[in-house]
């Protein structure tokens, strides 16, 4: 049996004459935390979309867990936690509210123990009964985390998951990143921008550059390789080089 | 194909929906005031019943001392049903209006949540949606409507003078029914383009632009009644000219003229429908309505299908 728990094939993406991601084949194994590395509008964004189940490709073929996000997205979207660049949650109802609602939403049974569970392992019991409203950018991420883990997806999709957090709050995310894989196994896909996001947290990367997969490797492989957190930005801007010469 | 576990999600989903709508002030003070307006309607109906009926009983006082004959009381010569009469206008202005907010609302909390992505990364097939909102919607009229049919029940239980016999109360059941009907056609108008509008502002005036057409425009077109006559329940159903004018635009849009459909079914039921009037129609304002509602509510169901999920918010 496949132990991938992503395999996309010529997934491609158009609006109209513009294309988001074009031709992607891409495999991450089972207990990966993957670093989906690209400038802003290179097409991450609209991957994640298409994994979730949000958007439907124009062509090719994904499968999440071993189902077709196309043809059997209702039973893919089981396997999937799925934590957006901003989260958004109801401001006007507690986060236990708010969780228990997605908890129910996702057919988890004894939702209120699965919540107390998750708030335990994201060091946030505190914050159940307060209004989602009143929190900061840092705390409704959190929140937003465990909307997204409460039913124990195999795979968690992150869209820039520190995106305007403070160095406090990125640490903190990082961390319960890495805890999340390694004590549920649970597969992660991030995507992001930031080189030092991928080396302190990511096992595997790819680089999308204008829609196009032009880099993946192993991280062990890439350090080996490339050595220190500088030289991974050198070989992150000679991947991309139309944006660089653009920037010159 | 329905499974348990879709059942229980549409039932959450619903629940969901209503609670958040409790917790929009717009929305409860415009079915605050459509109750109140109720009251109103069953006050003025019996104010202006006995006040006819006081001046019957003082004249025919004067007259047996006269040794006059007496004419027959003409408070027994209307239906006690009639008394409701102002229902209709207040259904078709005030009704109709919360009904558009309502449905409205629930989409566009949903959308200035921000939350759809969370939504459509859920296990629920995309139709659980748009059933769980039009659940919430009929919910949600089926409660004013219940209220305002309790309201009136009390009136008549508390005004032995206007008894209803089994046809009367029959009727009164059917006035209410074919009331919700007439809501949930505005309703669904508002949960479509709730849905579908690219703004929030957008999404509640197109469907009120609508409201405004088919309760103040069309009457005027196929049946010569000007927007001050639509809001009397008896002038508005005052027959048309005999013109080819208004024969032709009666049958060719009478039917879509849903205000006057309304007004008719509702003159009927509470017995103040002018006897020599007739509908020109060329479909039965009870179909009319029907047609309406079902299809309002289909393409409610397919904007919120085919909403884009990715977007947490109008503008995002």
């Amino acid at each position: 049996m496949s132990t991938f728990v992503v395999q996309t094939s010529h997934l491609t993406k158009r609006y109209g004459d513009h294309i988001a991601v074009k031709d992607l084949s891409l495999n991450v194994e089972k207990g990966e935390v993957f670093g989906f590395l690209g400038h802003n509008g290179a097409g991450k964004t609209t991957t994640i979309h298409m994994l979730t189940t949000l958007l439907k490709p124009t062509s090719g073929t994904a499968l999440v867990c071993g189902k077709s996000i196309t043809t059997d997205s209702l039973e893919a979207r089981r396997h999937i936690g799925y934590v957006p660049e901003n989260v958004r949650l109801y401001d006007t109802m507690s986060a236990r509210s708010n969780l228990r609602f997605f908890a129910k939403l996702s057919g988890v049974e004894d939702a209120d123990r699965r919540i107390d569970e998750t708030l335990e392992f994201l060091d946030c019991r505190d914050l159940a009964p307060r209004l989602v409203g009143s929190f900061s950018k840092g705390l409704r991420q959190r929140i937003g985390l465990a909307q997204a883990i409460l039913h124990r997806p195999d795979v968690l999709f992150l869209d820039e998951p520190t995106s305007g957090l403070d160095p406090m709050g990125i640490k903190t995310l990082r961390d319960l990143i890495v805890r999340l894989n390694r004590e549920f196994r649970t597969t992660i896909f991030m995507n992001t921008h930031l080189i030092s996001e991928i080396s302190r947290t990511c096992t595997s990367i790819g680089v999308l550059n204008q829609g196009e997969l032009v880099f993946r490797d192993t991280i062990e492989k890439v350090t080996a390789r490339y050595g220190s957190e500088s030289s991974l930005e050198e070989l992150y801007l000679s991947v991309t080089p139309v944006q660089t010469q653009g920037a010159a | 194909m329905v499974t348990a576990h879709s059942t229980s999600r549409i039932g959450l989903l619903t629940g969901h929906s209503l609670a958040a709508l409790m917790r929009e002030r717009t929305v409860a003070l415009l079915g605050l005031l459509f109750l109140i307006l109720v009251i109103v309607s069953a006050y003025l109906g019996w104010s202006a019943t006995s006040t006819v009926n006081a001046i019957y009983l003082r004249s025919a006082e004067y007259m047996s001392a006269q040794g006059q004959t007496l004419p027959p009381n003409p408070v027994l010569d209307t239906s006690p049903l009639a008394l409701l009469r102002n229902m209709a206008t207040y259904v078709s202005l005030i009704g109709a209006l919360a009904a558009i907010v309502i449905g409205h609302q629930l989409m566009s909390a949903e959308r200035k949540a921000g939350t759809m992505p969370l939504l459509g990364s859920r296990p629920m097939r995309p139709a659980d949606l748009g059933i769980a909102k039009s659940l919430a919607l009929i919910v949600a009229i089926a409660a004013l409507v219940i209220f305002a049919a309790l309201i009136n029940t009390a009136t008549f239980l508390a005004l032995p003078e206007f008894r209803l016999d089994a046809i009367g109360w029959l009727k009164l059941a059917a006035f209410y029914g074919a009331s919700g009907l007439y809501l949930l056609v505005f309703g669904f108008l508002g949960l479509w383009f709730g849905a579908s509008a690219k703004s929030e502002t957008v999404g509640l005036l197109i469907p009120v632009t609508i409201w405004l057409t088919l309760t103040f425009v069309l009457p005027q077109i196929t049946s010569n009644i000007n927007p001050v006559a639509a809001l009397n329940p008896v002038s508005a159903l005052a027959e048309p000219p005999a013109s080819a004018f208004f024969q032709i635009t009666g049958w060719a849009l009478g039917s879509l003229s849903l205000a006057e459909a309304y007004r008719i079914i509702s003159a009927q039921l509470l017995d103040f429908l002018p006897a020599n009037y007739i509908d020109r129609a060329a479909i039965p304002a009870a179909v009319s309505l029907f047609v309406a509602a079902l299809g309002f509510a289909g393409l409610a169901a397919r904007a919120i299908g085919r909403m884009d999920m990715t977007k947490g918010d109008y503008d995002a």
